[in-house]
């Protein structure tokens, strides 16, 4: 998977290489939009992470070319602005998705993944990890052969994080895709929702599937 | 008492001075005419015939010059009357559109055009305030982000201590209430330069308070409060649902955080005086009553220590004002030390 990353800012562009080159992606870097117009043209990338401030020509304005020339590239929109209103321009210029600064770096690996790997994301109808099954169709979720009650939210949440299974998934993305809030809702809900789930899924059983990732997020596995 | 009435008063006084003035000139000139006539008695002919000019000619006249007075200086007060009340009309959010002028030049039209000018420069200062927080909330972004990013990388170090590695999160934990802090007080400085459209579309507010009044519930339990929905009637709102959601949990979350432990909160959601009202009240301490007209302040905590145990950015009853209002409702908070607290908004219903 190669990962084009546009974005002048030095430091933010090496971390961000960095966090990406770590997770297995190949990644170039450029610093100004007619540089990635240029390097999209040479080179077939996987998916590419746009900052909306470049000096020069802007993210939006590279973003319009590269759809005018019908290359459909998934790409990831940045912006320092991150308001609401940008959030639609960007997805009507034909953004895939859309993340603003400051972003938690585990949600921009999550947000490139999903974008990389559209097509690859589990469909399956039943979910399953060790022994916690969850089906999509009858929302029956069980532990070990036992019943598990769920609630219309933790389902979501259960769903989601299954569907993610071994992958961590930050607290932003989960607001986004599990109450579909497009703030950071500032509270500890999320927080909350999972020692619940914890509690229902984990508490009465071996081994434990549901981890907290300090600082990050959380993460749905066999193994902690 | 009023200019209008004290130029009345002081101008019959000299009506009335003037009219002594003639008086006493008259009655002079009859009392010598009489005295040369050798009339009998002439001190008290001249007197009746005196008094008599006095009442029928004199008083009338006087009578008429109040009564002129009267309207002219009503007159020339009218546009002061009609200044004062554009000027109680003024407040920071229109402080673009100017006094209407009469262009005659005259001391009033120079009074509007002086303050006009006072104006447009108030005006000039709110907005570099305004902008100099837009720009402030922007530029603290670029390092904001570096920083999180990089603690977070750290913490992706393998051989890092259990320690060192609680610091960094400690730290990240720390750097993203900056974030949100940023965040809140960018989302307000861009509604206050008119920055932010909302999208309205028919919203079914009962559905939002539904999906709330669920996770308050949640919110609530850790601290053993208990939550309760005590009407949720069927209303559609003209709204743009993601800050309508917003609204809702900031105003969940604080009924949540100043609560007492095994407290209450109780929602309502209901039609009232052709609005919908919805309304969250919780058996917290309560508010002072010299604190409570701030409550809607930026970054302002009722109390002074800010206390520790309550985590926020400060800025979350501020944006729950604007939303409110962006939406062309209202907002209010009533409250008593040691009661409850009741926060009500109000939104227009769909037509």
């Amino acid at each position: 998977m190669r990962v084009l990353v546009v974005e002048d800012e030095k430091k933010t562009a090496s971390f961000v290489r960095k966090a990406l080159q770590a997770e297995g992606f190949a990644v170039d870097v450029c610093s100004n939009g007619d540089d990635a117009l240029a390097a999209a043209r040479a080179t077939p990338f996987d998916g590419i992470v746009l900052d909306i401030m470049l000096p020069g020509r802007d993210g939006l304005s590279v973003l319009r070319q590269l759809r005018e020339r019908k290359n459909a590239t998934p790409v990831l929109l940045l912006s320092a602005r991150g308001e609401v209103n940008e959030r639609v321009e960007g997805l009507n210029a034909g953004a895939d998705d859309y993340l603003p600064k400051p972003f938690e770096l585990v949600e921009l690996v999550a947000r490139v993944r999903a974008l990389t790997r559209r097509s690859g994301e589990n469909k399956s109808t039943v979910l399953r990890v060790a022994d916690l099954t969850l089906d999509t169709i009858t929302h029956r979720a069980q532990r070990g052969g036992t019943d598990i009650e769920l609630t219309a939210r933790e389902y979501r949440l259960l769903e989601f994080l299954m569907r993610a299974a071994g992958r961590i998934c930050g607290r932003m993305t989960i607001v986004e895709k599990v109450w579909d809030y497009d703030f950071d809702p500032g509270t500890n809900l999320v927080d909350v929702y999972i020692r619940r789930l914890r509690e229902k899924i984990d508490a009465n059983f071996e081994p434990k599937l549901l981890h907290t990732v300090r600082g990050t997020g959380y993460v749905l596995k066999e193994q902690p | 008492m009023t200019i209008r009435k004290r130029l009345t008063l002081w101008y019959a006084g000299v009506l009335t001075a003037s009219l002594l003035v003639i008086g006493f000139g008259t009655y002079q000139e009859i009392f010598e005419r009489f005295r040369h006539e050798h009339r009998q008695e002439p001190v008290e002919h001249a007197l009746a015939e005196t008094s008599e000019m006095v009442f029928s000619v004199g008083l009338p006249a006087v009578l008429l010059g109040l009564l002129g007075g009267w309207w002219l200086t009503r007159r020339a007060l009218s546009p002061m009357a009609e200044l004062t009340e554009a000027i109680k009309k003024i407040h920071e959010r229109n402080l673009r559109e100017p006094l209407p002028r009469t262009g005659n030049g005259d001391e009033l039209d120079r009074l509007t055009e002086v303050f006009n000018g006072m104006l447009a420069r108030l005006n000039d200062s709110f907005n570099r305030t305004r902008e100099f927080t837009l720009h402030a909330s922007h530029e603290l972004k670029t390092p904001l982000t570096i920083l999180c990013g990089e603690t977070e990388t750290a913490l992706r170090d393998e051989s890092l201590s259990a320690a060192e590695r609680e610091r960094l999160a400690s730290q990240l934990d720390e750097l993203r209430r900056l974030a949100r802090i940023v965040d809140g007080l960018t989302l307000l400085a861009k509604a206050d330069a008119g920055q932010v459209t909302l999208k309205l579309e028919p919203v079914r507010l009962d559905e939002l308070v539904r999906d709330n009044f669920a996770d308050a519930q949640i919110l609530a339990e850790p601290q053993g409060i208990k939550v309760e929905l005590a009407a949720c009637e069927e209303i559609t709102v003209p709204a743009d649902r993601h800050r309508l959601r917003q609204l809702l949990l900031n105003l969940v979350d604080n009924a949540v955080k100043y609560n007492q432990p095994q407290g209450r909160v109780t929602m309502s959601l209901q039609r009232a005086n052709g609005a919908a009202e919805f309304t969250i009240a919780n058996s917290g301490p309560g508010i002072p009553s010299e604190v409570l007209p701030r409550v809607f302040d930026r970054f302002f905590r009722g109390d002074p220590a800010h206390s520790p145990t309550v985590d926020g950015c400060g800025l979350g009853l501020s944006i729950v004002q604007w939303i409110a209002n962006a939406h062309g409702g209202s907002v209010k908070i009533d409250s008593a030390p040691q009661q409850q607290t009741t926060v009500t908004v109000r939104l227009p219903l769909q037509s």
